[in-house]
């Protein structure tokens, strides 16, 4: 199975998990079976999976959060770790670590939160979305280090699991486009891994970059589709059953309204695009000839 | 936007052996990376390929936005004989007769790879060089031998950029050079001619990409045009039925770092033990950055990661971009 590992290379995998508090908390009030725990304790597996296929593999941990993007595993070399105690049942020190770090980091997050909200008196309301591609872009740079690190002559390939529940952030767009062209040229694949409701952008990640995309139709069985879809490497899949490739939304956001349309005006200059005419392209500040309004009206007549 | 025609001369001069293994195969091997880098640089951009040999000069492949059927054909012509004498006019006219109807809000331009030393035309090869400055298409040559007079002159009169490789890499670096669209065409300097940018009506295509197979035969995969429902296999496209522009969301985003580049991180000397070496602070959101992520976050990934995962300062950028 470890496909990169016989030919000597290692396999770097970066989950990105969104932290979403209000998300995971309108999920807990409507599904009790489900809630973050659960998914963390699904992730571990996953990880400790995926470490174990071969020696030299690597895993990365990301939150996504409203507000931050923060490292979950491994940990920031500077903090004091929590004493790591070695684990008195002989289990491999390493799986130990993932998931004590996991857990930590988390609850340091969740308590972040909960003391910025114990200090306001009038709470804002929080948004129901994540900064995913800040996370991205994050991981993109961890990749890019440890590529770096890497001893000549070996390689790495690397993957993205996107684990998201909450709603895409449109103003996010061009640090999510920009990311996804990144990854491509990279080579990096980027899975994704929907909870909720249906992602466009990570919908176009997925297909350019390659990758898999995946709502899970049910969350109970969320253990059972990562190991299934997301454990084994790019190499591997092409030989398994996997879930057919959904249809891809591909819409562009108008720059002005930020809606997605199907038909619309492009600026010939800057690629702008805009849901109606206008005379001025706003981001390049070009002026159109007045010949607009006649094509407007040729497109009625066709 | 670019409309741009290669032509690659395959006349028997380009069977010397002076580039590995030989000449065109080198050539051939070369613009495959071109082709990759010009569809990454130029998104939306048309490229076609012709080549010429035996005094006549044919289309390889049609002005298109498919990287891969690109490359297939290149692939094809490298395996090809060298034979007979390139013709400078015909290669000329020919891809003057398919510029001629592109829309003038885009930039026309060939590039001719150039192994012989000589060309046999028709007729007056200066009366073609003539119409393509009329044409305002701009005519750039790399020669692998020598200098020839009459592609200087055919440069010097279309703006275009005249080059003679020192050798293989040299013949790279040339390449690249031509990936970057041209910064100031003639036609978006001049006011007077600035009116022609107009809005370009484009229907941002959609829908149902399963697995884009190759362009021939059947397959049950491809994008809708929102107007008139025809299908296509491949993006972008001009539609044939409405004449709609059709391209999809990625096409032009991919060019979108260059309008919201990231500012420059300030460097700063510190001496904490952790790092070696001075920091780079992004003086927006205060993160700290090494070298190595300065420079991949500034050339490459386009976007500073710590920016990103601040909702303060997305919607700041978010307000800029509307404004």
């Amino acid at each position: 199975m470890a496909d990169a590992g016989e030919k000597g290379g290692s396999s770097l995998l970066i989950i990105i998990l969104d932290t979403n508090p209000v998300w995971w908390g309108r999920k807990k009030v409507s599904d009790e079976q489900f809630s973050l725990s659960h998914c963390v304790d699904c992730i571990t597996v996953l990880a400790n999976s995926h470490l174990m296929l071969a020696h030299k593999n690597k895993l990365a941990v990301i939150a996504a959060h409203t507000d931050s993007s923060v490292f979950l595993y491994p940990q920031y070399p500077g903090k004091q770790t929590a004493a790591a105690k070695l684990p008195d049942d002989g289990q491999y020190e390493v799986f130990g670590q993932v998931e004590g770090q996991l857990r930590a980091q988390l609850k340091m997050l969740i308590m972040q939160d909960k003391e910025e909200i114990d200090e306001m008196y009038d709470v804002p309301e929080r948004p129901s979305d994540s900064l995913i591609a800040g996370a991205m872009a994050v991981a993109l740079c961890y990749a890019h280090r440890l590529e770096k690190e890497c001893p000549i002559g070996e390689a790495m390939s690397t993957r993205l699991l996107v684990i998201k529940g909450s709603e895409d952030c449109p103003a996010q767009y061009m640090n999510f486009m920009n990311a996804v062209f990144t990854s491509q040229k990279q080579n990096i694949i980027i899975d994704a891994c929907i909870l909720d409701k249906d992602s466009g952008l990570l919908q176009q990640a997925c297909d350019i970059t390659g990758g898999m995309y995946l709502k899970i139709p049910q969350l109970q069985g969320l253990l059972q589709y990562l190991m299934w879809v997301f454990l084994p490497d790019p190499s591997t899949r092409v030989k398994m059953a996997l879930p057919p490739r959904a249809q891809v939304d591909y819409r562009a956001a108008c720059f002005c309204h930020r809606n997605l349309i199907d038909i619309g005006y492009v600026c010939s200059v800057c690629l702008s695009i805009y849901c109606s005419f206008s005379p001025i392209c706003s981001t390049c500040q070009t002026t159109f000839k007045i010949l607009g309004p006649q094509k407007l009206k040729r497109k009625k007549k066709s | 936007m670019r409309h741009l025609f290669v032509v690659v001369d395959a006349s028997s001069p380009m069977s010397d052996q002076d580039l590995k293994p030989w000449r065109l195969k080198a050539t051939t091997k070369l613009l495959e990376y071109f082709v990759e880098e010009y569809f990454d640089q130029n998104p939306i951009s048309q490229l076609g390929l012709l080549s010429s040999q035996n005094k006549r000069a044919e289309k390889i492949t049609e002005l298109g936005g498919n990287p891969r059927r690109h490359i297939n054909a290149l692939q094809e012509l490298s395996s090809k004989t060298c034979q007979g004498e390139f013709s400078l006019q015909n290669s000329l006219d020919l891809a003057l007769s398919h510029l001629r109807h592109m829309p003038s809000h885009a930039s026309r331009e060939v590039l001719i790879v150039m192994g012989s030393l000589t060309t046999c035309d028709p007729g007056d090869v200066r009366e073609s060089i003539k119409a393509m400055a009329e044409a305002n298409i701009r005519c750039s040559v790399i020669g692998l031998s020598a200098e020839v007079r009459v592609c200087k002159f055919l440069c010097q009169q279309t703006g275009g950029s005249y080059n003679v490789i020192l050798d293989e890499s040299h013949f790279k670096d040339l390449l690249v050079f031509q990936v970057t669209p041209p910064p100031s065409s003639v036609s978006q300097t001049k006011p007077s001619r600035r009116i022609n940018k107009e809005n370009k009506e484009k229907g941002a295509c959609l829908l149902f990409h399963l697995d884009s197979q190759t362009s021939q035969g059947f397959s049950s995969s491809g994008y809708f045009c929102p107007q008139c429902k025809s299908k296509y296999c491949e993006l972008p496209v001009e539609c044939k039925a409405c004449s709609l522009t059709l391209v999809s969301a990625p096409h032009l985003a991919r060019s979108y770092h260059h309008l919201f580049p990231p500012d420059a991180y300030r460097e700063v000397l510190t001496s904490d033990i952790l790092t070696d070496g001075p920091v780079y602070i992004c003086d927006k959101c205060e993160q700290k950055f090494c070298l190595d992520c300065d420079l991949f976050t500034h050339e490459t990934l386009h976007s500073c990661p710590g920016c990103a995962s601040f909702r303060s300062l997305q919607n700041v950028q978010a307000t800029t971009s509307v404004h």
